[in-house]
């Protein structure tokens, strides 16, 4: 990747964009109902009881979105290894997962509110499951991959069974297994904004479709706003730490970047 | 992901083995049957609901609507993707925009869309639309950018128009990326269908398998889902085939 420059003309086409919206809405008061003037959505998010209101929800939107990550990671990684490692193991698990893996995640979310009620377990459990699969899927194919050179030094340096697990084949397999988080991470997040939506008590998915129900349309799209910024301070955050922990990878393997999902 | 015989075998077994011990467990009421009813109660009710034409219709409802947000979005987003790709220029004055608008959960963009379009088919279609925009817009961009030089040089070479050059050189050289855009997009649209449907309708297959928990006819929520997933199943296949056929061309001439 080059250095970028500010991008001037970006900026300008984004900046005009927000401004003929402003006018629009100005001088059409009619439309205000639909479309605020984004300068008022800047002066709901600068005002302390809108911004304080988000903030919470946000936080815990946020809560459970980590919760529900982390948890599908460490099931995912460790399912991941044990199948891509043992084709006795994948051969039993292999039709179940073709199985389940199809039906669109967010199904699982009535079977969530029977077995666990409305609470954080809930919403936490569907981004388990949600957030689980492409991580699942991306390891079992990366141990599956791996260079059996790899395997087969370790073992002639007298290495046991779990020390070629955890020095060799995760390692090796650390570039699926993050390809599989990166796909997870907004799949995580829109499961836990569409259950607090389905069951309505707090978060920013609730905070957003009720200010559009009680036609608080400013606050609906600084809603909007914070939710689209968590998401990309999510992804940077996820893109930095993933480079950085990759580094050593890209040196090993002179693999440079890869397709973008 | 193919598999010899024996480990279909193997699959198959433990497939049977989960659906037999959760039918003893709902009969000997080690769960609650109310919750986890038996595996061939929720089979029997699906096979009456596929029969009696409520399920199909549900499906039918939900592919309609999903239809139209996955194709306008591909008609509009694959030929930007191209002219982004193509020229530097417009893909610099874009590229706030677009990432501005692209890290929005799509689940957020329902209410936003409820607010114009009621809940009617519009709101999902536009649902349906947005979020399946980026995968096929950002693959694509990909697509036109890394076309071999080469053959855009040879394009410019034998005088084609820049018409004729994006027909035959660019469009062909990058549906393989397209295509991916399209798959990943597919999977997005079928989950934005059921969660529109979720949030506000009065029909599809997510308003049906929500308004059978919401009633406690657990077998019909089950079954809704099975559907779903056979759904969401033969979509995939029914994709790979077609791009397979599509691609195939491609792969013969690149040895991919």
């Amino acid at each position: 990747m080059k250095p970028r420059r500010l991008n001037v003309s970006g900026f300008a086409v984004f900046t005009a964009a927000l401004f003929f919206w402003e006018i629009l809405s100005r001088t059409r008061p009619e439309l205000q109902s639909y479309f605020p003037p984004p300068s008022g959505v800047l002066r709901a998010l600068a005002e302390l009881s809108v911004l304080r209101e988000i903030l919470r929800h946000l936080i815990e939107t946020l809560g459970r979105f980590l919760s529900g990550y982390l948890i599908a990671a460490a099931l995912a990684v460790g399912a991941g290894v044990i199948l891509g490692y043992s084709r006795t193991a994948y051969s039993f698990f292999a039709a179940p997962i073709e199985l389940c893996r199809p039906m669109p995640s967010v199904a699982i979310i009535p079977v969530a509110i029977l077995t666990l009620g409305i609470g954080n377990a809930m919403m936490i459990a569907v981004t388990v499951y949600a957030a689980a699969w492409p991580i699942l899927v991306n390891t079992i194919d990366g141990v599956r991959h791996i260079d059996r050179t790899l395997i087969d030094t370790g073992r002639t340096f007298g290495l046991g069974r779990w020390k070629i697990l955890r020095r060799i084949a995760l390692p090796a397999a650390a570039p699926h297994i993050a390809t599989g988080l990166r796909v997870s991470l907004p799949i995580a997040l829109i499961l836990v904004t569409t259950a607090e939506m389905v069951v309505g008590a707090s978060g920013l998915g609730f905070y957003i479709l009720d200010e559009e129900r009680s036609l608080r349309t400013t606050n609906m799209y600084a809603g909007v706003a914070a939710v689209a910024l968590a998401g990309y301070s999510l992804n940077r955050l996820f893109v930095a730490v993933e480079s950085r922990a990759m580094a050593w990878h890209r040196g090993a393997s002179g693999k440079g970047s890869r397709e973008r999902e | 992901m193919s598999g010899n015989r024996e480990s279909t075998l193997n699959g198959v077994l433990v497939l049977a083995g989960v659906m037999t011990a959760w039918e003893i467990a709902s009969r000997g009421e080690f769960v609650p049957p109310l919750l986890f009813p038996a595996t061939s109660k929720v089979l029997g009710t699906f096979f009456a609901l596929v029969s009696s034409g409520e399920i199909p219709a549900q499906i039918l409802s939900s592919l309609r609507r999903a239809a139209a947000g996955y194709l306008m979005a591909a008609t509009i987003f694959i030929p930007l993707g191209v002219v982004i790709g193509l020229f530097e220029r417009v893909e610099r004055a874009l590229e706030v925009v677009v990432e501005t608008l692209r890290p929005i959960p799509p689940p957020v963009v329902v209410p936003v869309s409820v607010l114009f379009f009621g809940l009617g088919d519009g709101m999902k279609i536009f649902v349906i639309f947005f979020s399946s925009a980026w995968p096929i817009l950002l693959n694509t961009i990909d697509g036109v950018k890394n076309i071999d030089p080469v053959l855009a040089r040879t394009a410019r070479t034998f005088g084609l128009s820049r018409r004729q050059a994006i027909v035959k050189v660019v469009l062909p050289a990058a549906s393989p990326e397209i295509m991916t855009g399209l798959r990943i997009s597919l999977a997005i649209t079928l989950i934005l269908v059921v969660i529109s449907e979720m949030v506000g309708s009065t029909d599809g297959i997510g308003y049906f398998i929500l308004d059978a928990q919401r009633r406690l006819k657990v077998d019909r929520m089950y079954a809704g889902m099975l559907s779903l997933a056979l759904l969401g199943y033969l979509l995939n296949q029914l994709f790979l085939f077609a791009s397979g056929c599509f691609l195939s061309w491609h792969r013969g001439m690149t040895g991919r």
